[in-house]
Formats: C-alpha cells, sequence, structure tokens
C-alpha cells in the first residue's frame, strides 16, 4: 500500500491537472489564437514561462503567493479551514501553472493551422462563432487536443522541483511518485528507486507510443 | 438590388467604387489581378470592412459607416463560393452541402440538390475524394442550399484545369439560372464573362473603368454581326495583305481570314480574347445526312 500511494497519487493528480488544463487550456489558446489584442504577447510569454523558468523558481513564487503569511494563502485558509501551501490542492495550482505551456501550446498550434477560408465559409453560411468553433475548429484540431492532455498529463507525472516547494513531501498527500524516487535515493533504498523510476518511464513511453500511433492514424484518415 | 459604395486605403493601394447589381442578373466584376475585385467581394459580405462608404440590398442595410451599422456575415444573406473551394475536409459531401441549413426540413431537399450537379452517389464522400470539378460543384450547391439573396463567387474556376473549366461554366450557367438568384462573379477571363455575365463592371487599381453590357465594355460599340465566336487566338499566320487567325472557342477550333492591316492596328497576338463576328447575310447551312 505504501508502495503504492505515491503513484496512485501522482496519477490522481495528472489526472485532474489534464482535466483542468482542457478545460481552461481551450479558451485560453483559442484567444491567443484569434485576439487582436496588442498586448497578447505580453499573455503568450507568461503562459510560456514555466518552459524556461527553473521549476524550483516557480515553486518559490507559488509558495510566497499561496503561503500562511500571504493574502491568498490566509483568505483560503479562512475559507476552507485548511492551507493551500502543502495540501494537495496546492499541488494541483503549481501543476495547473507548470504544464500550462504544454496543454496551451499545442492547443494553440492547432487552432492557428485551422484554414482561415473554412472559418469565413461558415459565417457566411450563416453559423455563429461559437458553432463553427465546434463544428469545424475543435474536430480539425483534434490531433493537437490529444497532444496538448497527454503532454501536460506526463509532464505533471514528471514533475519534482514545484510539487517538491509547494507540497513538501507528505505522504499520501503530497508524496507523488517523482518526489518518493528522491526519497528512497536519500534513505539508499536504490531497488525501490529503481522500481518507481522504472514504472514511470515505462508508463510515459507508453503513453507518448499511444499518442504519436493514434496521431499517425488521425494524419491517414484526413 | 444590391447597392454598393465604399471606400477603402491600404497601405499602398486604395478602392473607391459604388455600383449597382440589378435583382436575379448575373453581375460580372471583372479585372486582372491586384485590380482590388475580391475585396469588394469580401466586404460584400461582411468578411472584411470598408473605411467608409454603405452596402444595402433593398430595405436592408448590411454596412453604413456613418450610422454605425456592420451586419456580421452570418446576418447578410449570401452565399459565398472560394477560388479554393474551402470544403470542410472532415465532413461528406452530404454534410458539406446541409453546414448551413437550419431547417430541417430542407434537409430532403439536399439529395435533390447533389444529383442536380450529377453528384449523386458521392453524398459519403469526402473532399479529399473528389476532383476539383466536382469540389467546385460540391461549393457551389453549399452556398445555394440555403437559398441566399446574394451569391457571391470569387474566381470559382480559375483553380481548375481548362477542359474542367469549360464544362463547369455551362454547369454554373443552367445552375445559377434555375435559382435566379442574383449573383456577382469575380473573374479575370474574358470568355467566362460573354459566357455567363448578363452584365459586367470593369474595375483597374481599386476604380471602376467601364460599366455596361459585355459588348458595352469590351468592344465599346453594339456588334450588328449574325455570328459572335467569343475565344482566344491561338495561331496568327499572316502575309502582307491577309492574315489567318485560329481561334479557340470550347475547344473547337475557328480559322478566319481578315486582313492583315487590322490585326496590326488592333495589335492582335497569340493568347489574347477576341471576338469574331460575321456579318454576312449568306451563311450558308447544310443539314447533317444521318444514315438510315
Amino acid at each position: 500500500m505504501n508502495f503504492t500511494a505515491p503513484l496512485l497519487l501522482s496519477l490522481k493528480l495528472s489526472a485532474i491537472t489534464m482535466t483542468l488544463l482542457l478545460i481552461a487550456g481551450i479558451p485560453l489558446a483559442y484567444w491567443l489564437v484569434f485576439s487582436r489584442a496588442r498586448w497578447k504577447f505580453l499573455a503568450e510569454s507568461v503562459v510560456a514561462l514555466p518552459i524556461v523558468l527553473p521549476p524550483t523558481v516557480l515553486g518559490f513564487y507559488l509558495l510566497m503567493i499561496v503561503g500562511g503569511n500571504s493574502v491568498i494563502g490566509q483568505w483560503y485558509e479562512s475559507f476552507f479551514n485548511k492551507t493551500l501551501a502543502f495540501s494537495f490542492e496546492g499541488l494541483v495550482l503549481g501543476s495547473f501553472i507548470y504544464s500550462l505551456p504544454f496543454a496551451v501550446q499545442p492547443f494553440q498550434a492547432a487552432f492557428a493551422s485551422v484554414d482561415r477560408r473554412l472559418l469565413e465559409a461558415s459565417w457566411t453560411l450563416g453559423r455563429s462563432r461559437p458553432y463553427t468553433f465546434f463544428s469545424v475548429i475543435m474536430p480539425l484540431s483534434r490531433q493537437g487536443i490529444i497532444t496538448g492532455c497527454v503532454l501536460s498529463f506526463a509532464h505533471t507525472l514528471g514533475e519534482f522541483g514545484v510539487v517538491l516547494m509547494i507540497g513538501g513531501n507528505i505522504p499520501g498527500v503530497t508524496k507523488v511518485a517523482s518526489v518518493a524516487i528522491y526519497d528512497e535515493v536519500q534513505s539508499l533504498n536504490y531497488g525501490s528507486a529503481n522500481m518507481y523510476s522504472m514504472i514511470l518511464l515505462s508508463f510515459s513511453f507508453a503513453i507518448l507510443a499511444v499518442v504519436y500511433f493514434i496521431n499517425r492514424r488521425f494524419i491517414r484518415t484526413i | 438590388m444590391l447597392n454598393i459604395c465604399l471606400q477603402k486605403t491600404w497601405k499602398e493601394f486604395g478602392l473607391d467604387v459604388t455600383f449597382r447589381i440589378p435583382r436575379g442578373k448575373v453581375t460580372a466584376l471583372f479585372g486582372h489581378s491586384g485590380a482590388g475585385k475580391s475585396s469588394i467581394l469580401r466586404i460584400i459580405a461582411g468578411l472584411e470592412t470598408a473605411d467608409s462608404g454603405a452596402i444595402s440590398h433593398g430595405t436592408e442595410v448590411w454596412f453604413d459607416k456613418e450610422k454605425g451599422i456592420h451586419l456580421p456575415p452570418q446576418r447578410r444573406s449570401v452565399g459565398f463560393v472560394f477560388q479554393d473551394f474551402a470544403l470542410f475536409p472532415h465532413l461528406t459531401v452530404e454534410k458539406n452541402v446541409a453546414y448551413g441549413v437550419k431547417e430541417k426540413a430542407n434537409l430532403k431537399n439536399l439529395r435533390e440538390l447533389i444529383s442536380l450537379v450529377g453528384l449523386a452517389g458521392y453524398e459519403r464522400y469526402y473532399p479529399v475524394q473528389l476532383s476539383g470539378g466536382q469540389k467546385q460543384r460540391v461549393a457551389l450547391i453549399r452556398a445555394l442550399a440555403r437559398e441566399p439573396d446574394l451569391l457571391l463567387l470569387d474566381e470559382p474556376l480559375s483553380a481548375l484545369d481548362w477542359e474542367t473549366r469549360r464544362q463547369l461554366q455551362e454547369d454554373l450557367k443552367s445552375i445559377i439560372n434555375q435559382f435566379h438568384v442574383t449573383t456577382l462573379y469575380v473573374t479575370h477571363d474574358v470568355t467566362e464573362v460573354y459566357k455567363l455575365a448578363d452584365y459586367v463592371i470593369a474595375l483597374e487599381s481599386g476604380k471602376i473603368v467601364k460599366q455596361g453590357t459585355p459588348e458595352d465594355v469590351f468592344l465599346g460599340k453594339k456588334l450588328s454581326t449574325r455570328i459572335q465566336i467569343v475565344g482566344k487566338v491561338v495561331a496568327i499566320e499572316s502575309d502582307a495583305i491577309m492574315a489567318a487567325v485560329t481561334v479557340i472557342h470550347d475547344d473547337q477550333y475557328f480559322k478566319t481570314l481578315i486582313d492583315t492591316e487590322e490585326i496590326v492596328r488592333l495589335k492582335v497576338k497569340v493568347g489574347d480574347d477576341v471576338v469574331i463576328g460575321a456579318k454576312s447575310s449568306d451563311v450558308i447551312l447544310f443539314k447533317v445526312l444521318t444514315q438510315s
């Protein structure tokens, strides 16, 4: 049970993060592609920050923002009667921000690659922008949507720095598989560190292989 | 009647036109590339905005800069046929055609529409499985399926090979006639104008230079000829006095003799679009004998 708990926690965290990124990432990517706002490049830079930033920097500032001494942290504590830092919810927040570009950028690339004439054709056929989005943009972007989901899932599964900074190492609450590996190595338990590593490696490889396989099939059918 | 008055300025190009499109007729917007034809079409459809001017269809105002009216494309009753077809690649022929039809009752007419353009049996095909000509037919009936007040065609045949073009010109004419839909047709092909249009607006560098019937615009006069053939010059063999001009029209060759002087005066060369007219009142007619 103790061995599987970090793995299950990792999977749960990845699944929740992926779902939230799917819900929030699609409208954000749509806005980034189709908005004419002049300061859009700033938003794009913020979204891409986690790619270049050391996870510890991100984790540190997140901890400052949601920690017990911050306004947000205190508000959260008074509302839910527990801290956001060092909790599973805090991990979800950290993972969401950390994996944001891995979901949004593939969504964005997919939306941008839809031929604009198809959207114009849809509008001149009397169809609204939301209808066009669900009937033209989404079906033609399914490859990018799947890629974004899987990448954000896999990326969350493998994150370490942010998780450790914001979540710490509380068994059953914030001790995910990547942290467990670090823990086992620190205690010189190379055997179980290897087991965790092997499982993460195989799992990551398997989902990436499945995605590339599915994408190839889509390419053939379109 | 569609009334159009619009001005728009880009960095190095300005558009300034005022014209009317008569109801139920085919009007061609003719000009060389870069004359601003497609931009006018896109502004009428609401895909682009003009800097100033107004567009009204009957009593309905689609655009009026002064009054701040700008109806989105969805609220203008237009059918737009794009140069590169713009069919939805993930939808079948049937679903492409049905895309703009909101009333389910009209859906049963779709199959009739599909067979009207000779695509019965292709309902479940995807665009990638169709030829260029078939794609353009689908694009045309998709635009007509929601019964628009105005049909806008943006060089609909230019992406097709010559043979397919010729066939589609005939089909277009008969389909447009059947629907009695007011049509604005963008083209740079004189033959197409002669074949399809009742009225021509000739455009040069964003301004209207001539308008009228194809004869008014291209010949500057009414021809009193009995026979007219519009075609492209494929060969000129001339000596000092006479020239033999070969013209291709509907993949048939017509060879005629004309004064060399006339050829020189008109600067006719291979590749030009020309009208061959014959004033002769004693045209000979033969009955083709069929074997009994």
